[in-house]
């Protein structure tokens, strides 16, 4: 057969070498900026005009590294497509290289610096030596399918279809590209909550989808109803929802998951739905939208294994939707990887099945790192915000005294060592998330006790 | 609710292809028609990626030691001088490094030349992108161009080419002319190249792989894209790249990033043992292959088919169903299932022309390809099978 097929947010990565020699305060300049002349050059051709939303932050050819060989000719002006002006050398990379150098402990780094558990590993080896090492099927090993859906079952109560409503990908940063690219045309309407991970707003605009863009504020990040209502129309399709959501920690109530659903209804509207923090939910129940009446044939349910397994760099992710759905997700899916890694999806299959004791520990773990952070970070001086589910927590940092997010996170990395994330990246308007930073406690005990005493000791208010 | 589907997903259909390889599955046949092998891969590499496991690498990654190997083996291997640091990607597969670079470079109406017949996805990927494929026709029987018509396909909107070599159905290993006459073309309409040379490593009679990069003024403006799956036989662990000039790559990344941010840790880890592995392998490996080759187009011959082009590279046969034969190649797939018990692909996926009038209305429902990274034993088998359906003269017939 001809090899097609029919049919997290993961936050940070840790690049071993900087992409890029700027210094990290002309990023500020660049990431605070509205627009930046562009360095791209035109070509001869007719420009056909982007439908990207407003905001422009281009890439300019400087974030590239120089080139070491002096003596190559110039390469021909940079004849990148207009969908990268959306496209930022990413806020993760800089801050990671930035610790680095500074020594910095990184609780910016949406990965644990602990490792999964054996059984699961131990399952990814015993399939490589049993030699399943060559081309899955493209939408997922049967097995893997169908664990994915009896967790689904057990977590929503609703009975899916292994072979038609389930996508494997490669993690869940695929699946939301898949189902971006596979269900949104040019000029569709699309609603996001901001703040948000990164790779929604670049997809979107990849898939040249208009962006109507609603702020969830400090303290509780709820959902501002009635503007949202006036923001969805019969042209409204498609709504982006993130919960337990990232970086605020905030998880949608069933009243605003009602709210949003009743809209959705009445105008048409498809919800795209990231949950892969849905096993890290603290203050409050995970609610699916999928589960909602009336929802499951209008709703994308993304997730994957990284965060509950702790093995986030084997990208194994899902999309589960009705087939009429999954059928754009598969296609797209065909077309940006083809197939995900088959012993890891073995090794995921068997995770899946393990019992709820293992997600119990794991909720366990994790409150006992958020009170050391948290207290610390109260401790400290911070305002910090109830953080429902994940494990970030954001925090207001201005009783420190300093502008805006990124150049208390610079001061931060370079005079106390320790690295959060300025949310302003996380907004379609920087300025709206200058106040506020995260701070993640995926890391062992040990970690996080050494950032808030380096805090403790030699964070200053100004 | 079909109307939700994207317009672009919506063009894309599902193929026959499909539906034969269900029934393959559904009559047991032996598979000829995917292209990955059935027998194990190296050692070496799977204990690497047991290692990388137990020694917790696990989580995101970019284990840059791949892009110095890989550096190091292009200056060798085709003299061409990249830096390390800047100007490669580490991708899912060679499929994702792709689909990143055409995102990176393909706009909304830019036009992106392929030779046809062509690996189905590269088109789904231009479509995704909003692009236009263009087709340029190799004619058979040796799946050759002519240097004055290549130009003709060109216009103002045209942003890349797209070479696959060795190439993947026919098996054509593209010759230095041939890559002289592409760059020619490539500079005088200042476009991208974007190569697929997954194969790079299975080549035959002593030909050799020559990456378009190499040749004078392409470097600067080429897209390498290649993988571990063929060379290494882990078509399952998503370990490919993208190697362009910084500028270019820095752009691949960012997209890279936003579509899946990282390709599966462990196998990163064991990449770098794929990578240094001695020359020996990879004798080897084009030994054993050509060995295969050889075999399936000695039996394909026996049995009545036209090897008129005897492929220099890739695990795949371009074989011409015997001239007698009235069936379309998809009737006859579906016979050879059906009958032999043997699968294979029909070639009418891969063609996306019109046929040039010299070169006959039917050929493109001609050709079956036939994938050789297979076992002994599992060849062995699908000639003992084909052979209980040979008419007297000794040629299959349904």
């Amino acid at each position: 057969m001809i090899l097609s097929s029919p049919f997290t947010a993961s936050v940070a990565h840790h690049y071993e070498m900087p992409l890029s020699l700027r210094s990290f305060t002309s990023l500020n300049r660049a990431l605070l900026s509205s627009s930046s002349p562009s360095s791209l050059l035109l070509r001869r051709s007719s420009l056909v005009p982007t439908m990207a939303a407003s905001t422009t932050t281009t890439v300019s050819s400087t974030d590239a590294a120089p080139q070491l060989n002096q003596s190559t000719p110039s390469p021909p002006p940079v004849q990148v497509a207009k969908r990268l002006e959306k496209f930022k050398t990413t806020i993760f990379t800089q801050m990671s290289s930035l610790a680095i150098k500074h020594n910095a402990i990184n609780l910016g780094q949406g990965f644990p610096n602990f490792d999964g558990p054996d059984f699961v590993k131990d399952a990814a080896i015993e399939a490589i030596k049993a030699g399943k090492n060559q081309y899955a099927r493209g939408y997922g090993v049967p097995d893997l399918n169908s664990a994915i859906a009896s967790r689904f079952q057990k977590d929503t109560g609703l009975i899916v279809d292994p072979e038609k409503e389930v996508t494997v990908t490669s993690g869940c940063t695929e699946a939301i590209a898949a189902t971006i690219l596979g269900l949104v045309n040019p000029g569709d309407e699309v609603v996001l909550f901001a703040p948000f991970y990164d790779s929604y707003e670049a997809v979107l605009s990849m898939a040249g989808a208009n962006i109507k863009c609603i702020t969830l504020r400090p303290p509780d990040f709820a959902v501002p109803l009635e503007e949202l209502k006036s923001v969805v129309s019969a042209n409204t399709k498609a709504i982006m929802i993130n919960t337990p959501h990232n970086p605020t920690g905030k998880m949608f109530t069933r009243e605003e998951l009602e709210f949003i659903a009743q809209l959705c209804k009445e105008n048409d509207v498809l919800v795209f739905t990231d949950e892969v923090y849905d096993k890290l939910s603290f203050e409050m129940d995970h609610i699916s939208m999928a589960s909602l009446p009336g929802m499951f044939n209008r709703t994308v349910t993304l997730n994957s294994l990284g965060k509950t397994f702790s093995l986030t760099g084997w990208k194994i992710g899902w999309a589960v939707a009705p087939p009429h759905l999954t059928w754009g997700v598969r296609q797209a899916h065909s077309f940006l990887t083809f197939a995900t890694s088959t012993p890891m999806q073995f090794a995921a299959a068997t995770a899946l099945q393990t019992s709820d004791s293992y997600y119990e520990e794991l909720k366990r773990d994790y409150l006992a790192k958020k009170a050391i952070l948290v207290e610390g970070l109260e401790a400290v001086g911070f305002v910090v915000y109830p953080s429902s589910g994940t494990y970030f927590v954001v925090v207001d940092h201005t009783p420190f005294g300093f502008e805006n997010d990124v150049a208390f996170c610079e001061h931060l990395i370079e005079e106390v060592g320790v690295v959060a994330i300025p949310t302003s990246v996380f907004y379609l308007n920087p300025e709206e998330g200058k106040n506020l930073v995260r701070f993640t406690f995926c890391k062992d005990e040990a970690t996080l006790r050494g950032a808030v005493e380096r805090m403790k000791h030699k964070l200053r208010k100004r | 609710m079909e109307g939700k589907v994207s317009r672009a997903s919506r063009k894309l259909e599902a193929s026959p292809i499909q539906e034969l390889s269900q029934l393959a599955q559904t009559c047991g046949a032996i598979n000829l028609a995917e292209g990955f092998p059935d027998f194990p891969a190296p050692p070496h590499l799977k204990a690497a990626a047991l290692s990388a496991i137990t020694a917790d690498f696990n989580q995101y990654r970019h284990v840059q030691g791949i892009c110095h190997l890989l550096a190091t083996q292009m200056k060798g291997r085709h003299g061409i001088a990249v830096n390390a640091l800047s100007d490669f990607v580490i991708c899912c597969g060679q499929s994702e490094a792709f689909a990143a670079s055409i995102f990176a470079i393909v706009d909304p109406g830019d036009e992106v030349l392929l030779f046809d017949p062509a690996y189905e996805t590269y088109e789904s990927c231009i479509l995704l992108a909003g692009g236009i494929p263009v087709y340029v026709p190799l004619s058979p029987p040796d799946w050759s161009f002519k240097k004055d018509e290549l130009m003709k396909y060109f216009t103002s909107r045209t942003k890349a080419l797209v070479l696959n070599s060795p190439h993947n159905p026919t098996g054509k290993v593209f010759t230095r002319d041939e890559l002289e006459t592409i760059s020619e073309a490539c500079k005088i309409m200042e476009c991208f190249a974007i190569t697929d040379e997954v194969y790079e490593y299975i080549t035959y009679d002593r030909e050799l792989h020559i990456s378009l990069a190499s040749l004078p003024g392409m470097q600067e403006r080429t897209i390498i894209t290649s993988s571990l799956s063929k060379t290494f036989s882990v078509t399952g662990w998503r370990i490919g790249w993208a190697c362009a000039p910084a500028n270019i790559a820095s752009a691949i990344r960012n997209i890279h990033v936003k579509i899946t941010d990282s390709a599966p840790a462990p196998f990163q880890e064991a990449a770098l043992t794929a990578l240094q592995s001695p020359p020996d392998y990879y004798c080897s490996l084009r030994t054993e292959y050509e060995a295969r080759r050889d075999y399936v187009v000695q039996i394909l011959s026996v049995l009545g088919f036209q090897v008129r082009f005897k492929p220099k590279g890739s695990v795949f046969i371009f074989a011409e169903l015997p001239d007698h034969c009235e069936l379309s190649d998809i009737e006859f797939v579906k016979k050879l299932i059906e009958k032999a018990g043997v699968a294979a692909v029909p070639g009418c996926g891969f063609f996306h022309t019109t046929p040039q009038p010299q070169d006959g209305e039917k050929y493109q429902r001609r050709y079956i390809r036939f994938a050789f990274c297979k076992s002994g034993e599992t060849l062995s088998a699908a000639r003992q099978k084909m052979e209980q359906c040979v008419n007297e003269d000794g040629q299959l017939s349904f």
